[in-house]
C-alpha cells in the first residue's frame, strides 16, 4: 500500500469515527425517547372527527394548525375551550386552523360536551390513543403549534390563556 | 522509546533486509536494531514481532498524532478507567429512567437532599445519556476500531513472512533459552527434535541446522476478534438511537377486549389474565408469620391480530386475522416478527364492560323490557317494551363541578352513569329523566332515586334495575404488557458472541513458537509464548527430554517480563 | 423442611469443617518446614498434599450440599444471598482446584481456602430456608448467568489469593524506604479488611447464639405539606443497639454491658428504618475488628504482613505472579459471558431490554472493565510483578462489592430476599 493511500485510509477512518460519533452524542443528548420535539416534523394521523369523516394531518397541509390534545374529565382543558374557540373564530380566515385531539372518550361524550360549550372547530376522535403515543402526550391540555411546512414550532404544557394563545399563533403565522 | 528508534535512521538490519522506520527488531533475522539494544543483555520486547506500528513514523503531521493519540494502548486504559469510573458515579442515587413517573427537578432534593440536588445539577441523575459517557463510549470504539488497525497488519506481516534462521542475539535474548551441547549429526539432530514437536501439535519448519515450530498462531487472532465484535456492539448500541427501530410502550389490556397497539398494525386481545400465588406450603416458615404473599406465576393467554384491510380507516371497522397465540409470562414474552409482549403488570380490578338492565314498574315492580347497554360508547337509542329510551349524557366517573353541575372526573369508568329519557304509555309528552348508575354502590353514593325525584318531581313512575348477575359484564382484570420492538438486537448478539469467541481463541490458546540453531555442536533454543510460559517451559522440557536432554523446567526460564 | 434439606445442611456444615481443617493442614505444610529433623522440600510435599486432599474431600461435600438442596427444594439454589454466597464459595473450592491441577503448587491454598471459608461464613449469616422463587427468577437463563458469574469471580478470587501472596513475598517489610512503608501500610489494610469481614461474622453469630434483639420503631412524615401521611415502621436489631434509626423510638432494649439505650440516633441523611441498623452493624464490625487486629498484633508483635512473610520464604514469586495472571486470564471470559452476555439475554427475555443500567449490571460491568484494564497494562504496558499484584487485589475486592455491596448499599432490580 502506497503512503498516500495510507494516508487517505487514515483520513476516511478518523472521518468515519468522528460522523458517527457525533451524531450519537448528539441524538442521545437531545434525546426525547423518540418523541417529537420543538423543531421537528409532526408526526402525522388518521383520525375520525366528530363530522363523521376521517381527517389527517397532510390535509391541513399550507396551513398553519393549533393541536390541542384534551379530555372532557380535565378541568384545565375546558377552562381553555373558549379562548381557543375566540381564536379559532380570530383566525381561521387567516390560514390558521385550530384541530382538537380528544384523548380516547366516547365520541357521545365529546359530542355533548362540544354541543355545551359551543366549539365549532374540527374535533377528532383518538380512542385508541394512537395520536397521543406518537405525540408523546402525557400531561393534558398539551398544544403543539405547527408551522405551515409541518414542523413544530412550539409545544405548550398545561392551560393556554387567549393572550399567549394569540400571541403564539402570530408568532407561528409569521414564521 | 519512539523519538529514539526515529532518531536511529539506519534500518537496514546486517542481514540485508530494510526495515521501515519504528521497527524494533530485525523483520528478517530478529537482530535488534537499535545500537544501544545490540549491547543489552535483557529479555528482548517481543510485542508485534518487534514490528513497526502503522502510528510509527517520522515526522507526524496532525492527522497522524490524532492516529497516535487513538492508536495508543496507554490511552485506551485511560478511557476504560474514566469509563468505569463515570459509571460508578451512575450508581450513587438511581437514575431517572428507574422511575416511570416522577419530576426529577424535585424528586431528588426530596429524596435524598443537598447531595441529591448537587447529583441532579451534576447532570448524573442522567449519567448514561450524558454527552460526556457518550463521548468516552465513542472514544472507547475509536480506540478499538485505530488500536487493530494500527496493530493487526503489522502482525500479519510478521507471522506470515517467518524467518526459520534467527539471529543468535534473538534467541539468547529470549524470555526461555537453553543451550547446550549436542552429540552427533546437527541435521540429523534437529530432524530427530521435529518428532516430538509434531507430536505435540506444532507446526515444524526446518532449514539445515535451524528449526521453527509454532503452533495456535490464530491465538494472536484473539483480542483483534474480541475488539470486532465489541466495535460491532458498539455500532449496534448506537443504531438504536435510529428513528424507527426501537418501540416502546406499556399498554393496559382488560381481559376479553381487543385492543389496538399505537403506531403498528397489530391488536392483541388478552383472552384471559391468570395470576397465582404460593400456597402457605411452599412458603418458609419465616415468611408464613409474616403474611406475606408471593407470586407464583403471571400469565396472559393473549391472541396478536395483523390487520389485514381498512388499517387507517377510522370510519370503518379494520379486518383483523390472528398471527400469534402465547402464553405471556415474565421470562416468557410473545414474540411476532420481532413485536414482542412482556408481562409487566397487572389490576384485579374488575371492569363493568356492560349491563343489561331491565325497565320496571315501580309500583308494581312489573318488567316491562330489558335492553343490553354497554359502558364503553354506549347506542343513543334503545327501547324496552313499548318504551323508548334516548341516551342524553353519559358520565365515566359521576362527580360534581364546584357548581354542582354533573361532570366525569376521570377518563376512567370508576362511577359511570348515564342520564335517560324515557319515554311511553303513561309519561308525559316531553318524556321522564331518569339517571342511572350500574354499579350498587354508586347508586347509594350519589342517591340515584333523590336525584331522579328531584328531576322529575317525586318518585318516578319507572325505574332501571338490573335483574340477577346473568346481566353484568365484567372484564375481570386488567393486564399491562411492555410492547417492544428492537430491531437491532442480532446484531448486539452477533457482537457479543464474537467477542466470546474471541476472548476464547485469545485466553484458552496460547502462541507458542521454538527457534533452535546448531551451530559447532552448540543447541540455542529460544522459545516464545504470548502468555502461559509455565506451561511453554514444561512442554520444551519434555521435548528435550525426548531428546535424551535432562533439563528442569524452572532453569529455562530467563528471567524478564512475564506477559 | 424436608429429609434432603436436612441431609443438605448437615453437608454445609461438615464442608465448611473439611475446609477449615485443610486451612490448618496448609499451615502446617508451610510453617512445619523449619520444625526441626526434617527436609523442608519434602515435608511441605507431604503435608500439601495431605491438605489439599482434605479440601478436595470439602468440595465433595459442598457439592453434596448443592446437589441435595437442588433436589430437595426444586430449584437450583442461587437464587437467594445465603444460596449464593455458598455456591460462590464452592467456586472458589473448584478454581483452586483447577488451578491447582495447572501448576501443582499446594501452597495456594494457604490463601484460597480461607477466603472460601470466609465467603461460606458469611452466607450463614443470611436466612437459609428455601423460597419459592418469584415469577422473574424463573428462567434458566437466569441460573446459567448466576452460576457462569460466579465461577468466573472465584477464578478472579484465585487471582486475588496468588496476588495477594505475591506482595506478603515481594513487600519488603524491614526496609524503611517511602516507597516499602507505602506498601507496607496497605499489605495491613488488606490484612485488616479480611478480618473486618471476619469479625462481622463472627459477630453475628454470637449474637444470634445468645438470641440478642432490641426493637424500635421509626415514625416517619412523607409527602406535601398539608397532605402529610405518617408511616410507622418497626425495626428488630439482633446487635446491641448503639446507634439506633433516625427518629426513632425504643420499643424494648435488651441492656448490654450496661447500655439500655443507644448511645446516639442515625444522622438525618440517614432517615431510612434499616439504615441506622446497618450503621449500627458497621460500627460493631469495626469495633470487634480492631479488638481482633490489635490481638493478632499482640501476638505476633509486629505488622501482620512482616509476621506473614517469612512463611512464603522460598516461594518462587515468578510463579505467583503467573499463576495470579493465568487464573484471572481463564476467568475472565467466563466472567464476561456469565456476568455480562448471559445477564443482557436473561434481561432481555425477562424486562425486555437488555441492558438497563441497573446498578448490579453497572457494577458487573465495572469489573469487566477493570480487568479488561488489568490486562491490557499487562500485556501491553509490561505492568507485571507487584503493579499486578495490587491490581488483582483492588479487582477482587471491586468484585466482592459488586456481589456484597451493591446489594447493601444500593437497592435495585437484583435485590434478593433476605438481605441483612
Amino acid at each position: 500500500m502506497g503512503n498516500s493511500k495510507k494516508k487517505l485510509m487514515q483520513i476516511v477512518i478518523l472521518l468515519l469515527i468522528v460522523i458517527v460519533g457525533g451524531y450519537a452524542i448528539v441524538t442521545q443528548v437531545s434525546g426525547s425517547g423518540g418523541k417529537p420535539t420543538e423543531g421537528s416534523k409532526a408526526p402525522g394521523f388518521q383520525l375520525l372527527g366528530l363530522d363523521g369523516k376521517t381527517h389527517t394531518l397532510d390535509e391541513y397541509k399550507g396551513k398553519a394548525i393549533v393541536l390541542n390534545f384534551w379530555g372532557t374529565w380535565c378541568e384545565p382543558c375546558v377552562k381553555e375551550m373558549p379562548a381557543l374557540q375566540a381564536q379559532w373564530e380570530k383566525w381561521k380566515d387567516q390560514g390558521v386552523v385550530v384541530v382538537g385531539i380528544n384523548a380516547g372518550e366516547d365520541k357521545m361524550a365529546v359530542e355533548n360536551f362540544v354541543n355545551n360549550v359551543n366549539v365549532d372547530f374540527p374535533v377528532l376522535l383518538d380512542p385508541d390513543k394512537d395520536s397521543i403515543a406518537s405525540y408523546g402526550i402525557s400531561p393534558l391540555p398539551t398544544t403543539f403549534f405547527v408551522s405551515k411546512s409541518g414542523r413544530i414550532n412550539k409545544i405548550h404544557l398545561g392551560q393556554l390563556d387567549l393572550a399567549t394563545l394569540d400571541k403564539q399563533i402570530e408568532e407561528l403565522v409569521k414564521s | 522509546m519512539l523519538q529514539k528508534v526515529i532518531a536511529f535512521k539506519n534500518t537496514k538490519c546486517e542481514c540485508g533486509h530494510q526495515n521501515p522506520v519504528g521497527t524494533v527488531l530485525c523483520e528478517s533475522c530478529g537482530k535488534p536494531l537499535d545500537e544501544e539494544e545490540q549491547n543489552s543483555k535483557e529479555v528482548l520486547e517481543m510485542r508485534y514481532d518487534g514490528m513497526a506500528r502503522r502510528s510509527q513514523r517520522a515526522n507526524p503531521n496532525i492527522i497522524d498524532r490524532i492516529w497516535n493519540f487513538f492508536a495508543s494502548v496507554k490511552i485506551a486504559v485511560y478511557m476504560i478507567i474514566l469509563t468505569l469510573l463515570g459509571s460508578m458515579l451512575g450508581t450513587i442515587f438511581p437514575q431517572e429512567n428507574t422511575f416511570l413517573n416522577i419530576d426529577p427537578s424535585t424528586y431528588y432534593k426530596e429524596t435524598y437532599g443537598t447531595w441529591g440536588l448537587i447529583y441532579y445539577k451534576l447532570g448524573l441523575t442522567h449519567t448514561y445519556e450524558s454527552w460526556w459517557f457518550i463521548l468516552l463510549l465513542v472514544m472507547i470504539g475509536a480506540s478499538l476500531v485505530i488500536c487493530s488497525l494500527d496493530r493487526v497488519l503489522p502482525l500479519y506481516r510478521a507471522l506470515s513472512k517467518q524467518q526459520i534462521l534467527k539471529h543468535m542475539q534473538f534467541l539468547t535474548r529470549q524470555r526461555v533459552v537453553y543451550q547446550g551441547k549436542i552429540e552427533g549429526d546437527a541435521e540429523e539432530w534437529v530432524k530427530q527434535a521435529a518428532v516430538p514437536m509434531k507430536k505435540k501439535g506444532y507446526r515444524v519448519h526446518t532449514d539445515g541446522n535451524a528449526l521453527l515450530a509454532e503452533k495456535y498462531r490464530f491465538s494472536r487472532w484473539g483480542p483483534y476478534v474480541i475488539h470486532i465484535g465489541l466495535i460491532i456492539f458498539l455500532l449496534a448500541v448506537l443504531a438504536r438511537g435510529l428513528p424507527g427501530l426501537k418501540m416502546d410502550q406499556h399498554i393496559a389490556f382488560p381481559e376479553g377486549e381487543i385492543k389496538h397497539i399505537p403506531n403498528t398494525s397489530y391488536y392483541l386481545k388478552n383472552e384471559k389474565f391468570t395470576v397465582e400465588f404460593y400456597s402457605e406450603e411452599d412458603m418458609p416458615e419465616e415468611f408464613r408469620n409474616q403474611g406475606k404473599v408471593l407470586p407464583k406465576l403471571f400469565n396472559t393467554k393473549a391472541t396478536l391480530y395483523h390487520c389485514t384491510a381498512d388499517c387507517d380507516d377510522p370510519t370503518k371497522e379494520p379486518k383483523l386475522e390472528a398471527v400469534a397465540r402465547h402464553d405471556i409470562q415474565v421470562n416468557d414474552p410473545l414474540d411476532y416478527k420481532g413485536l414482542k409482549a412482556y408481562q409487566f403488570d397487572y389490576d384485579l380490578t374488575p371492569v363493568l364492560r356492560s349491563v343489561s338492565p331491565s325497565l320496571v314498574d315501580a309500583k308494581t315492580g312489573k318488567e316491562l323490557g330489558k335492553f343490553k347497554l354497554d359502558i364503553k360508547n354506549p347506542q343513543r337509542n334503545y327501547t324496552a317494551g313499548d318504551y323508548s329510551l334516548e341516551l342524553k349524557e353519559k358520565y365515566n366517573d359521576f362527580g360534581l363541578d364546584e357548581n354542582g353541575r354533573p361532570v366525569t372526573k376521570t377518563p376512567n369508568p370508576n362511577a359511570p352513569a348515564f342520564l335517560f329519557l324515557i319515554k311511553g304509555p303513561n309519561l308525559p309528552a316531553s318524556g321522564m329523566q331518569y339517571i342511572y348508575f350500574p354499579k350498587q354502590i354508586d347508586k347509594e353514593r350519589f342517591q340515584q332515586d333523590a336525584i331522579n325525584e328531584k328531576m322529575n318531581g317525586g318518585t318516578p313512575p319507572l325505574m332501571l334495575d338490573v335483574k340477577g348477575m346473568e346481566n353484568v359484564d365484567f372484564s375481570m382484570s386488567t393486564t399491562y404488557l411492555n410492547i417492544r420492538v428492537d430491531k437491532v438486537m442480532p446484531f448486539i448478539w452477533v457482537g457479543a458472541a464474537i467477542v466470546m469467541i474471541g476472548l476464547v481463541l485469545g485466553f484458552y490458546w496460547q502462541h507458542r513458537r521454538i527457534w533452535l540453531r546448531i551451530d559447532d555442536g552448540v543447541l540455542t533454543l529460544g522459545a516464545h509464548t504470548n502468555k502461559n510460559w509455565f506451561g511453554i517451559r514444561r512442554e520444551i522440557s519434555a521435548i528435550l527430554k525426548k531428546m535424551n536432554l535432562d533439563v528442569d523446567e524452572k532453569s529455562l526460564d530467563n528471567g524478564g517480563k512475564h506477559a | 423442611m424436608n429429609d434432603l434439606l436436612s441431609i443438605s445442611s448437615n453437608m454445609f456444615v461438615v464442608a465448611f469443617f473439611l475446609y477449615c481443617a485443610a486451612f490448618i493442614l496448609f499451615a502446617v505444610a508451610l510453617m512445619g518446614r523449619r520444625w526441626s529433623n526434617r527436609d523442608p522440600v519434602a515435608h511441605s510435599k507431604k503435608w500439601g498434599k495431605i491438605a489439599f486432599i482434605g479440601s478436595a474431600l470439602g468440595f465433595i461435600f459442598h457439592l453434596i450440599f448443592f446437589v441435595t438442596r437442588w433436589i430437595g427444594g426444586g430449584h437450583i439454589p442461587v437464587s437467594n444471598m445465603y444460596e449464593f454466597m455458598s455456591f460462590l464459595s464452592m467456586m472458589v473450592m473448584f478454581a483452586f482446584t483447577v488451578v491447582y491441577l495447572i501448576y501443582r503448587k499446594t501452597l495456594l491454598g494457604l490463601f484460597a481456602v480461607p477466603i472460601s471459608i470466609i465467603i461460606m461464613a458469611y452466607a450463614a449469616v443470611f436466612p437459609q430456608e428455601v423460597q419459592p422463587l418469584i415469577p422473574s427468577l424463573q428462567s434458566y437463563w437466569l441460573k446459567i448467568h448466576v452460576t457462569l458469574a460466579a465461577a468466573g469471580e472465584s477464578f478472579f478470587a484465585i487471582g486475588f489469593a496468588a496476588g495477594f501472596m505475591y506482595l506478603i513475598r515481594t513487600v519488603d517489610f524491614k526496609s524503611k524506604d517511602k516507597k516499602a512503608k507505602r506498601q507496607q501500610r496497605w499489605v495491613e489494610v488488606v490484612f485488616f479488611s479480611v478480618i473486618l469481614v471476619i469479625s462481622f461474622i463472627a459477630t453475628v453469630f454470637i449474637f444470634r447464639a445468645a438470641g440478642y434483639e432490641s426493637v424500635f420503631t421509626q415514625t416517619k412524615v412523607t409527602g406535601q405539606p398539608g397532605a402529610e401521611q405518617t408511616v410507622t415502621q418497626t425495626v428488630s436489631y439482633k446487635l446491641p443497639p448503639i446507634v439506633g434509626p433516625y427518629q426513632s423510638k425504643v420499643v424494648s432494649y435488651e441492656p448490654f454491658l450496661g447500655m439500655t439505650k443507644p448511645l446516639f440516633n442515625a444522622p438525618s441523611w440517614m432517615n431510612g428504618v434499616n439504615a441506622g441498623r446497618k450503621f449500627n452493624t458497621i460500627i460493631w464490625s469495626f469495633i470487634t475488628g480492631i479488638i481482633l487486629y490489635a490481638v493478632l498484633r499482640l501476638i505476633a508483635r509486629k505488622p501482620l504482613g512482616r509476621a506473614a512473610s517469612p512463611m512464603m520464604e522460598g516461594i518462587d514469586p515468578d510463579d505467583l505472579d503467573e499463576i495470579s495472571y493465568r487464573a484471572i486470564a481463564i476467568g475472565f471470559p467466563v466472567f464476561t459471558l456469565g456476568a455480562l452476555i448471559f445477564a443482557m439475554i436473561w434481561a432481555e427475555i425477562a424486562w425486555g431490554t437488555f441492558w438497563s443500567w441497573d446498578p448490579k449490571e453497572v457494577w458487573a460491568l465495572i469489573c469487566w472493565l477493570f480487568y479488561s484494564a488489568y490486562l491490557h497494562l499487562r500485556l501491553s504496558r509490561g505492568w507485571q510483578g507487584g503493579k499486578s499484584a495490587w491490581l488483582s487485589v483492588i479487582g477482587f475486592l471491586v468484585v466482592m462489592f459488586t456481589l456484597v455491596g451493591v446489594n447493601l448499599v444500593i437497592a435495585g432490580l437484583h435485590s434478593y430476599a433476605g438481605v441483612d
